[in-house]
């Protein structure tokens, strides 16, 4: 479809967002009070996870806005402000991250003083791991974050009325500072929130692994809500199936890349066999754990692989809906993996309880009420950015 | 009825536009065997001329997976059947050390088979003798114009027609063009049989050369000239010039215990029994008692033999007299032989002669079972049963 | 400086015409070669020999000659493997995650880049080859049923090495050559000369620029970026592989592979810029090889840069982290142990000075370029020399901790690697078209139909 002039009216997101949204997110707020009064160490360990979870959503999405100024693409133009949405996921962090701060006795081992005084390693690690500087880092990252995602965001909205191309050139700017900036503060918060669940272990290509499921989420995220939209009408006629293929074959591309970063980290502690490094394997072994492993690599790798092989798959709207729900669950099971066989009863064997389920839940209802109040009044397309008419007549 | 010497009638245009057109506008003619030559790809030329999609990726496909399986099994048979060892405390089917290797091996037949057979069955390829080859129009092509060509063998080809056709799309030039008159190059020629000759000499006589003399030479050889003593070989070093010496006496081969009243045909100093009798000892003592010592002593020690008199008979394990051998005797009677019975003491270790005593011990009690043992053996049975 | 950036830059500047692309991508190959390229060529092949007579003499006498020892016992070998290696990225990563990502700029340096690809690899492979001391029994490497009844070992990641690189090799060729062939067509329609006409052809295969071919051969270009791009992230993380599966403290670290990658691409990027530079300046190509690329190029060194450092750091503080003593040791000793100086020439040149790239002014400014890279290339070949040398040099049995000196057959060999790859490089330039004839017309202004889409649609 060749666009020489388009004429965009303004359209406000489904009404059901917001209330669909909000039923989800009460039911979900009540079920989730219920499970910390039935049980707070399986909640609190739970909320980790939809904590990590909405960090990869929302920190991604600020990830995908800078690289797209970056690394000048113009095909993800007309549907950036998705991505600028969801990730007003992150000032809304300063809130979330406070029952995990208050909690943390039930989630770190090494914030038990009387432990680290017994454990030397631990004793050796305390200059970084003590609670003060941890939730200094906390927070100071989440407002790194913030501060990177009101410029590049108010940048791109005062462009739909001035159509400035300075603003394009400062947003440039911003997001070639922030790419590194993104990189050390993403793997210094999964080493604080993931890693250091199990103080004695260690791998320097953690940051990696947790950065390849952040792009994944963000990514399935995005998709999902874009092709979503072009289905209610919303994106039609503008994004194209050049476009849909583009978002397949980059999830394709990070599918491959994240089972690479998870074979080599595998392989390596495998191989060495050293034992202050494969026990964390071994635990996630450890009775039916060795099920949720295998269903990790069927669940994270060969499933999208095989469904996004086909160049025809690629495009196709129906198979790629399914395979962002599905990846966006992959990745609830890469962080369930890597926090739940940490928390003490479940370390010999994983146990069934409800309380998983109704996290999730929460975290739906949650993004959902975030896209509704963060859509509103908002053009779907950025119309004042320059490389709108390239990006529109995008073809492979 | 055309030429037969009539490949087909080409145009030449002069834009990627117009030759989008051309082609939309040829195929809607109704013309299939006709073809677009341009110096670079065209997006969505394919479209326009209404070709089907390019099925090369199933080539990839099969050979990718082909790959992957001959690989992993290959690496299976090798490391875990042929020839398996134990390297660095992994299984012999180390799985994840495997998978480098297989992706390699997948890479590699996918790609070859790909370029492969797009160049000989997509293509036909090389064919350095189409009509096309050495015309105005090829040379055009190559270089920025943008040609169709309609091929004479097209059911609606017909030269007068397909001309007016042409000229109604405002083509640069328009050029007929014709079979060459074919090349004998017969394969048979002399040159090219010396040719091959040449090169099969060159070829194997290079491959004698380097295989046996040039790895005999200095510096190759040097693995076969080493200052260390080969077996067998003389030294200067020792008065007697041998260079293997004779070990000095009563030294003992490593984890060799020494029968002392080996060659005593009546031992004074008998050994007592190490090994208790259990249920592995009794199953070692059956297997070897079966495989060494049943040929002559019969399955249960009877004396019945299978040569057929090829050997004398033994006399029967059951008698009072090899029932009141102490165990030490029996183990003596192993290792040293008896009579016209030669010595075992080669084929069976120690723990295996302790063990075949312990259950030719087992054949004389089941051959003279006392009342009780009967009773016992009854009441087992019948729990057996029950059970 | 001000860029509209509603606007597409130009793949091809000077609004060329495709029968001038072609003209000035072949006119190198229809002139004689001239007395600079007689004296480039003496100086590379004067190199090359250094080296030749260096392995002749190691052979002779064994590998005694060489520098390496208890506890040292990898050192120049693997260092020149694992650096030649890493430039070789460049010219698939080019043309294939490049391909795949549709950067319609990597059409004037692919075809140039994947040579270079290739002359890496054969500079890499020798190393290996000739590290065992007896190259004429490499044969066992392969797996074949041999009369000692023996395979090799496929859990060793030194056995992956052998299908990894030997894999690389033959890929990047077949690419390459895929990639050759319309412009063999090409050469062989416009040139009047029998003999070269006749050569033409036969590697031309009879290509007819035939749209049914093109279709397949697009697709077949497709489906090898598809493939090259894994395998290339395999290579150098097999590579990698090599330290890592060890248990020796700064080997062992999970970060290896991807850092390992974004190393290559790293070094192959400043190799390629190096190159290019005089490439385009000697054959006139600014038009084809532009600013903009360089520009572009220069921001890829920039940010695999920045992972090299980022790795730096990484491995800095989960040594630390990690609590392991022998692990702390080895990177205290790293930064200011006896191989200090080489390891601060490794930062400064790997993640200090490719800073300056972050100015507009100075990616554009060729004599800033040339520094910069240079310095990439040095301090990517320390980065090699200190990963291998210092976590040896001390291990874990201080009574054999000793200081490694390379000798003069070591650095011979080194030079010779270099003069291999120039030889061959500079021997390129005069007998194949060094940008891709077909793919640089195909992104030309103009080339392509104004509503190609449109067509199709309607």
């Amino acid at each position: 479809m060749h666009q020489t002039d388009f004429h965009y009216t303004q359209k406000e997101l489904p009404a059901g967002l917001k209330k669909f949204g909000s039923i989800i997110f009460i039911l979900g707020l009540i079920l989730a009070l219920v499970a910390f009064y039935v049980d707070k160490e399986r909640a609190i360990f739970n909320y980790l996870i939809l904590y990590s979870m909405l960090i990869s959503i929302g920190l991604g999405s600020l990830f995908l806005i800078a690289l797209e100024y970056v690394a000048g693409a113009d095909w993800s133009v007309p549907f950036r402000r998705i991505p600028e949405f969801l990730s007003g996921i992150l000032p809304l962090l300063f809130v979330l991250v406070i029952p995990l701060l208050i909690f943390n006795h039930d989630l770190f081992h090494w914030t038990h003083k009387e432990a680290v005084e017994k454990d030397v390693i631990l004793k050796g690690k305390e200059p970084y791991l003590n609670i003060t500087f941890f939730i200094v880092r906390a927070f100071a990252f989440i407002a790194v974050w913030v501060i990177f995602y009101l410029i590049l965001a108010k940048n791109s909205s005062k462009q739909d009325a001035t159509k400035d191309q300075n603003l394009t050139r400062k947003n440039i700017k911003f997001s070639a500072i922030f790419i590194p900036i993104f990189a050390i503060t993403i793997t210094f918060t999964s080493i604080d929130w993931l890693m250091s669940l199990e103080p004695h272990w260690f791998s320097t290509i953690f940051g990696v692994y947790y950065f390849a499921g952040t792009v994944i989420a963000s990514l399935a995220a995005v998709t999902l809500i874009v092709v979503f939209l072009k289905e209610k009408g919303y994106y039609q006629p503008w994004i194209t199936d050049d476009h849909l293929y583009s978002f397949g074959a980059l999830l394709f591309a990070f599918v491959n890349f994240w089972a690479y970063i998870a074979f080599s980290q595998y392989l390596l502690i495998w191989y060495a066999n050293l034992p202050e490094e494969t026990f964390w394997f071994l635990t996630r072994w450890e009775g039916s754990w060795s099920i949720v492993s295998i269903l990790l690599i069927i669940v994270h790798f060969i499933v999208p692989y095989a469904v996004l092989l086909s160049q025809p798959a690629k495009m196709n709207p129906k198979k790629l809906k399914f395979i962002s729900i599905w990846l966006l669950f992959a990745h609830l099971l890469d962080i369930y993996w890597l926090v739940m066989p940490n928390m003490t009863e479940m370390k010999s064997g994983y146990h069934f309880s409800w309380i998983d389920f109704v996290f999730p839940f929460l975290g739906i209802g949650f993004v959902m009420l975030v896209l509704s109040f963060f859509g509103k009044n908002k053009n779907l397309l950025p119309i004042g950015d320059p490389k709108l008419k390239r990006g529109l007549n995008f073809h492979l | 009825m055309h030429n037969t010497n009539l490949f087909g009638v080409s145009a030449l245009f002069d834009s990627p536009d117009k030759i989008i057109l051309v082609a939309k506008k040829t195929a809607e003619a109704g013309f299939t065997n006709f073809d677009i030559n341009t110096p670079y790809p065209i997006h969505g030329i394919e479209k326009a001329m209404k070709l089907k999609p390019s099925k090369l990726g199933f080539i990839t496909l099969v050979f990718g997976l082909t790959g992957s399986f001959i690989a992993l099994f290959f690496m299976y048979w090798t490391m875990s059947i042929d020839y398996p060892m134990i390297i660095s405390g992994k299984p012999f089917f180390a799985l994840p050390a495997f998978i480098p290797v297989t992706f390699e091996v997948t890479v590699l037949l996918a790609t070859l088979a790909t370029v492969i057979g797009m160049i000989t069955f997509f293509f036909k390829f090389p064919e350095n003798h189409h009509p096309l080859h050495d015309t105005n129009y090829m040379k055009q092509v190559s270089k920025d114009k943008f040609g169709l060509v309609i091929e004479s063998t097209d059911k609606n080809f017909e030269l007068e027609k397909v001309k007016e056709f042409l000229q109604s799309l405002n083509p640069i030039s328009i050029e007929e063009i014709y079979y060459q008159a074919k090349e004998n190059n017969s394969v048979l020629e002399p040159r090219f049989l010396t040719l091959l000759f040449v090169i099969a000499l060159v070829t194997s006589g290079t491959t004698y050369f380097i295989l046996n003399k040039l790895l005999y030479m200095t510096p190759f050889d040097w693995m076969s000239t080493q200052l260390k003593l080969n077996p067998q070989k003389p030294s200067e070093l020792f008065s007697d010039g041998f260079g293997m010496r004779t070990p000095v006496a009563g030294t003992v081969a490593q984890g060799f215990i020494p029968y002392l009243s080996k060659g005593n045909p009546n031992p004074t100093e008998l050994l007592e029994n190490p090994y208790l009798i259990t249920e592995e000892n009794i199953k070692i003592g059956k297997s070897k008692y079966l495989t060494f010592c049943s040929p002559c002593h019969g399955n249960f020690g009877d004396g019945d033999s299978r040569l057929r008199g090829q050997f004398p008979n033994p006399p029967s394990l059951h008698s009072k007299r090899a029932r009141d051998f102490k165990d030490g005797m029996i183990y003596h009677v192993i290792v040293n032989g008896q009579n016209s019975m030669p010595s075992y003491a080669p084929y069976l270790d120690n723990e295996e002669r302790w063990a075949v005593v312990n259950y030719i011990r087992v054949l004389q009690r089941a051959k003279n079972a006392s009342e009780s043992d009967i009773q016992f053996a009854k009441k087992e049975n019948v729990k057996n049963a029950s059970n | 400086m001000n860029i509209d950036y509603s606007q597409e830059a130009p793949a091809v500047a000077g609004r060329l015409t495709l029968a001038e692309i072609e003209e000035l991508v072949a006119k190198p190959l229809d002139s004689r070669p001239d007395k600079k390229y007689f004296i480039a060529l003496s100086i590379s092949g004067g190199a090359l020999m250094i080296g030749a007579v260096c392995l002749a003499i190691s052979f002779y006498y064994g590998l005694g000659l060489w520098g390496n020892n208890q506890p040292i016992g990898w050192a120049f070998d693997i260092v020149n493997f694992v650096f030649w290696v890493g430039i070789g990225h460049a010219g698939t990563l080019i043309s294939a995650i490049l391909f795949l990502l549709r950067q319609k700029w990597r059409t004037g340096i692919a075809r140039f880049a994947e040579a270079m690809t290739i002359f890496a690899v054969i500079c890499a492979g020798i190393f290996p080859a000739i590290h065992t001391g007896r190259p004429w029994l490499d044969g066992y490497l392969l797996p074949y049923p041999n009369q000692h009844h023996l395979w090799v070992n496929f859990t060793s990641p030194l056995l992956w090495d052998v299908f990894a690189v030997s894999t690389y090799f033959t890929v990047s060729l077949v690419f390459w050559y895929i990639g050759l062939i319309p412009d063999f067509a090409t050469l062989r329609d416009r040139t009047s000369s029998k003999i070269k006409k006749t050569i033409y052809s036969l590697f031309s295969l009879g290509w007819r620029h035939s749209s049914r071919h093109w279709q397949h051969y697009e697709k077949a270009y497709m489906l090898l970026a598809g493939f090259a791009t894994p395998l290339v992230l395999s290579v150098h993380t097999i590579v990698s592989f090599d330290f890592a599966v060890s248990i020796l403290p700064g080997w062992h670290t999970t970060i290896f592979p991807p850092y390992f990658v974004a190393g290559a691409i790293f070094s192959g990027f400043a190799m390629v810029v190096t190159v290019l530079v005089f490439v385009r300046k000697i054959f006139n190509l600014e038009n084809i090889i532009t600013m903009d690329h360089l520009d572009k190029m220069n921001k890829v060194i920039l940010a695999t840069g920045m992972m090299v450092g980022y790795a730096y750091g990484m491995e800095f503080f989960i040594a630390w982290y990690s609590g392991v003593q022998a692990e702390q040791f080895v990177f205290v000793n790293r930064a200011f142990g006896p191989y200090a100086w080489a390891y601060w020439i490794m930062v400064s040149c790997n993640v200090i000075f490719p800073q300056l790239f972050w100015v507009r002014k100075f990616r554009r400014s060729i004599p800033v370029m040339m520094v910069i890279v240079i310095l990439v290339n040095v301090g990517m070949w320390f980065e090699r020399f200190v990963i291998t040398v210092t976590s040896l040099h001390r291990d874990f049995l201080p009574s054999s901790w000793a200081y490694y000196t390379p000798t003069l057959y070591d650095f011979g060999i080194l030079i010779g690697s270099f003069g291999l790859f120039f030889t061959l490089v500079i021997l390129f330039t005069k007998s194949l078209p060094v940008v891709s004839i077909s793919e640089v017309k195909a992104v030309a202004e103009g080339a392509q139909p104004s509503h190609h889409g449109g067509v199709a649609n309607a």
